[in-house]
């Protein structure tokens, strides 16, 4: 397996929110499609998810309500709202171009400065 | 939050036993990657942004408890801040009540009160005549009412005892301008200003309960008034005030006869007005402005150089004497809550070193720094309040007291008198100070605290700060704050006490101890001629002579200290005429023979008048040192000769008399012309009496002997020359008695603020101490040492008092009398006492340093 990446700073609001994006998840699952989707290279520490959920919540991104996971316990949904999409969008936007910006500077060859 | 990261954890451990983890191991390792559950819903609250509400709920659950727990400290603390904050509270009611809402009439700020002003001498009076006010009543289009009063006493007879009562002579619409409506029956009327309908009256409620006994009939009612006849038409409301003209319990209105109407000449009536709706004070003022210079066009003998503007009313109210000295006390207190205050703040910073061990633990719990500084800061916001809630109840006792120990005379001149209570102003004010200085004075100590260093303090076994050197540091300077505030504070009081003694001590110009005093007004309709008037108080002065125990006893138709004077216009003879609006006034007064020498005024030249200047010889005057110095540049005045009045009568003068205060103890000399109470007779006239015997037993006597000549006649209460005078100075000694209080106040604040500072070095450097008793030093030394360190404070905090009162003290020089505002003794007076108090506040924390055992000390971290 690659090795695991540590997860970049600021980062983890742009994953969850693309997480919520495709279904409704409770916290668990963001987790688990988390790593599904990123082919298990990216860990996410338990503790630091739930702090970001409750103020995406707050920030008004995502919305939950209350519900009943697979294994029949009381687990709160959370989705995307509208206002969400377009912020995930717009850091998704912002990173490609820092991504580019910054993959341009590290392919300067010496001559070029 | 809990259930969902239950379950959480719980679907984790399921899917770790599925992957074939045992189940006990799945929810440890569960547990263990979430990690802490308590630290991630704490992060989470955080994160979601807990409601300000619910914080400030919980800072107050803790605040509430930790003050509980500390009794001692929070009960200090709290009696502190009420007398502190109580004070402030009692003071700014009074400035509330004289200076922002003095006014207790519907839409106060539309009255306006006018006032003449003679642009060519440069002097405003508030007084017009008779012609002038009706012209302008006719003539001003920007007023609603246009009002005029003056002050009256009225002979109350029939019914009872015969009783001179206070009240006022007021134009039909006074009420009406006024906005003030009669309880009982009806206000005046236009047809109660012509003469011969005019012999209507409205009482005050508390004459009509005192002296009518609240009959139910009372509108309707025949009184005897000045000998005449009376109709009540209506009874005001006991809480009605008109400051301007003190207290009154009968209003009778002005009528004015034909060739009053026309009178151009007497200034007497103080003229107000309510300005209709919209109109501005400045559109008044200009229509004002120019009807005078259209009255001074028609009338140049006696409106030239005449104009009038306008003031408003709530201002003239709040400029009385009183507003300075109100503000010097307010100031004061002020400057004794900032010492009060920065007490608390010690006790607090004090406090905090104790509690360096729980706050290291709750740092250690995740606590960040400003939820610690928040907590600590709602802890002394909640000190604060508390102590202005009680400091509420006390301003609320104090200013009952204050109430009810102003004399009966001054309380109709106390504006809102009786109305001055806690109201909403009030009470914005000391939440609004409470919380100021709550959040102010808990900074510094919440700061202190919160800087806890986590390691050592966990380590330390006492639980206590070792290194409070930065706290001690601060409660240094708040210490030195105290100080100078304290010295600025006793030094306004020293010169203020100095002032009052300069005055009270000073030589009035006649000695008034051993003399009582009445007045009598008689009435016209039964001593009609000039003979009759003068047979009365001849007799009356014969008979009350007669008394056994009187030296001597005269008439006098104004004397000092009453509550009224008369002044004229006196020109010298053979000097060339004045212009209208240019002469020269001095006070007047129309006297018995016995007048000088019953008052003791010592006579510098010439004679004084006696019995032998009577009706058929030829008129003369006394006059005063002032009126020689500014008429005749002190030259020999004998034999010269004055006219005086308006007739220009012409009087010789025959003698000149000391100068005597006339008002106020703090007067400068006005002149003052003295004639033959039988050259010129009144029939308003006061009795003064030179007698060794009591006030109470002298009266009766003095009652008999009048009632003797007239047993219809009523006279005023019979006073003593010294009650006049004390109550003249009332405000002065009340503000004397205040500044004291106040001055005590923040010694004593300041000694406790040192001698808790001392008490925490000591205790700071025992270990120090310690070692050098160990090592050989006398306790003498040790005592020297810290005595020292105090005396280090205590020069620093007084240096920077005295250099504040020395810039401070300038804005009261104007209520100073006799004194400088810089007087040096006084500095140097409190400066020492000052150094006196704290060196006292050191000795006992000193001389216990000197007992510590050094084995303890040395013990002692």
């Amino acid at each position: 397996m690659d090795e695991q990446l540590e997860l970049l700073q600021g980062t983890l609001d742009m994953l969850i929110l693309k997480a919520v994006s495709l279904s409704p998840l409770h916290g668990y699952g963001i987790l688990l499609r988390i790593q599904q989707i990123s082919k298990d290279r990216l860990e996410i520490q338990q503790g630091s998810l739930y702090p970001a959920l409750y103020r995406l919540e707050h920030q008004g991104w995502i919305a939950s309500e209350w519900g009943e996971s697979e294994n029949k316990r009381k687990a709160k949904y959370y989705r995307l709202t509208a206002a969400g999409k377009r912020r995930l969008q717009e850091e998704a936007e912002k990173w490609s171009r820092m991504a580019n910006v910054i993959a341009g500077i590290l392919r300067t060859k010496p001559g070029e400065v | 939050m809990d259930a969902e990261l239950r379950s959480h954890m719980a679907a984790y451990a399921e899917d770790l036993v599925r992957n074939g983890l045992p189940e006990r191991e799945a929810m440890r390792r569960a547990r263990m990657e979430f990690g802490g559950l308590e630290r991630v819903k704490e992060e989470c609250r955080e994160s979601r942004g807990i409601s300000f509400i619910e914080t400030l709920r919980q800072d107050i659950r803790l605040g509430l408890r930790m003050l509980r727990k500390s009794s001692g400290f929070t009960a200090v603390a709290v009696l502190t801040l009420a007398l502190g904050i109580g004070a402030n509270t009692a003071i700014f009611s009074y400035v509330n009540a004289w200076l922002i809402h003095p006014l207790p009439y519907a839409h106060a700020e539309d009255l306006m009160v006018a006032l003449s002003h003679n642009a060519r001498e440069g002097w405003t009076e508030q007084t017009f005549t008779n012609a002038d006010f009706l012209e302008y009543q006719k003539q001003a289009s920007s007023f609603s009412q246009l009002a005029a009063w003056t002050s009256w006493y009225f002979n109350l007879t029939g019914d009872g005892r015969p009783d001179r009562v206070t009240g006022g002579l007021v134009s039909w619409n006074f009420f009406d301008a006024l906005g003030a409506q009669p309880m009982l029956g009806r206000s005046f009327l236009p047809q109660d200003s012509r003469p011969g309908s005019s012999n209507v009256a409205i009482l005050s409620q508390g004459l009509w309960e005192t002296r009518f006994g609240g009959d139910p009939r009372i509108v309707g009612r025949k009184i005897t008034l000045q000998d005449e006849t009376y109709t009540v038409v209506g009874v005001m409301r006991s809480d009605f005030q008109f400051p301007l003209m003190g207290a009154a319990n009968i209003w009778t209105p002005l009528a004015f006869s034909d060739t009053q109407s026309a009178d151009r000449t007497t200034s007497w009536l103080p003229v107000f007005g309510r300005l209709k709706t919209g109109v501005t004070r400045e559109q008044a003022s200009a229509e004002m402005t120019t009807i005078a210079s259209r009255l001074a066009k028609l009338y140049p003998q006696t409106n030239t150089n005449l104009t009038t503007v306008l003031s408003s009313m709530a201002y003239e109210v709040g400029k009385e004497e009183g507003s300075q000295e109100l503000m010097i006390c307010f100031w004061a207190v002020g400057l004794v809550l900032l010492i009060a205050s920065a007490n608390v703040a010690n006790l607090m910073l004090a406090r905090g070193t104790g509690r360096a061990r729980e706050f290291a633990v709750r740092g250690a719990l995740g606590a960040s720094h400003v939820r610690l500084i928040r907590q600590l800061l709602t802890e002394s916001l909640l000190l604060f309040v508390a102590g202005g809630a009680a400091g509420t109840l006390l301003a609320f006792w104090a200013v009952q007291a204050i109430e009810a120990s102003i004399p009966a005379r001054i309380r109709g001149y106390m504006v809102n008198y009786g109305r001055v209570s806690l109201d909403t102003t009030t009470l914005v004010y000391v939440a609004t100070i409470s919380m100021i200085c709550g959040i102010a004075f808990g900074l510094a100590p919440a700061f202190e605290a919160s800087q806890i260093d986590v390691n050592s303090a966990l380590k330390s076994t006492s639980g206590r700060s070792t290194s409070g050197g930065r706290s001690a540091c601060l409660r240094c300077v708040f210490v030195i704050g105290e100080i100078a505030l304290a010295s600025v504070v006793v030094i306004s009081t020293g010169l203020l006490v100095k002032s009052f003694v300069r005055m009270v001590d000073g030589y009035l110009g006649f000695e008034p101890r051993g003399v009582v005093a009445a007045q009598l007004l008689i009435p016209p309709l039964r001593y009609g001629s000039d003979t009759q008037v003068r047979n009365f108080y001849e007799q009356v002065v014969q008979r009350v002579g007669a008394i056994p125990g009187v030296s001597s006893a005269s008439v006098s138709e104004y004397i000092p200290f009453a509550e009224s004077s008369q002044a004229v216009i006196v020109h010298v003879a053979e000097q060339p005429a004045m212009r209208a609006g240019e002469e020269r006034t001095a006070d007047y007064t129309a006297v018995g023979p016995a007048y000088f020498s019953t008052m003791q005024i010592p006579l510098l030249r010439g004679r004084a008048l006696d019995a032998e200047d009577g009706p058929a010889s030829p008129k003369v005057v006394v006059i005063n040192e002032a009126l020689m110095r500014e008429f005749f540049a002190n030259q020999n005045p004998i034999g010269r000769r004055l006219e005086i009045g308006h007739e220009a009568t012409l009087c010789t003068i025959v003698g000149v008399v000391h100068d005597v205060k006339q008002f106020y103890l703090t007067d400068e000399p006005h002149p003052q012309v003295y004639v033959s109470a039988s050259q010129f007779p009144s029939a308003y006239m006061s009795l003064v009496v030179r007698t060794g015997a009591s006030q109470a037993g002298i009266a009766t006597a003095i009652r008999r002997a009048v009632w003797s000549v007239d047993g219809r006649q009523p006279l005023s209460t019979v006073e003593t020359m010294g009650t006049m005078i004390a109550e003249r100075n009332t405000p002065n000694r009340f503000l004397m008695q205040l500044m004291t209080f106040f001055g005590a106040a923040a010694l004593l604040l300041g000694a406790i603020g040192i001698y808790g500072l001392m008490v925490h070095m000591v205790t700071q450097r025992t270990h120090e101490i310690g070692i050098r008793l160990a090592l050989g030093a006398e306790p003498r030394g040790v005592m020297r040492l810290m005595l020292g360190q105090g005396l280090n404070l205590t020069t620093r905090g007084l240096t920077m008092g005295v250099g504040a009162s020395f810039l401070a003290t300038r804005w009261m020089a104007t209520s100073l009398y006799g004194v400088s505002a810089r007087d040096p003794l006084t500095f140097a007076g409190v400066s020492f006492l000052l150094a006196v108090v704290a060196l006292a506040a050191c000795y006992i924390p000193a001389r216990r340093a000197t007992r510590v055992d050094p084995m303890v000390a040395l013990r002692y971290e």
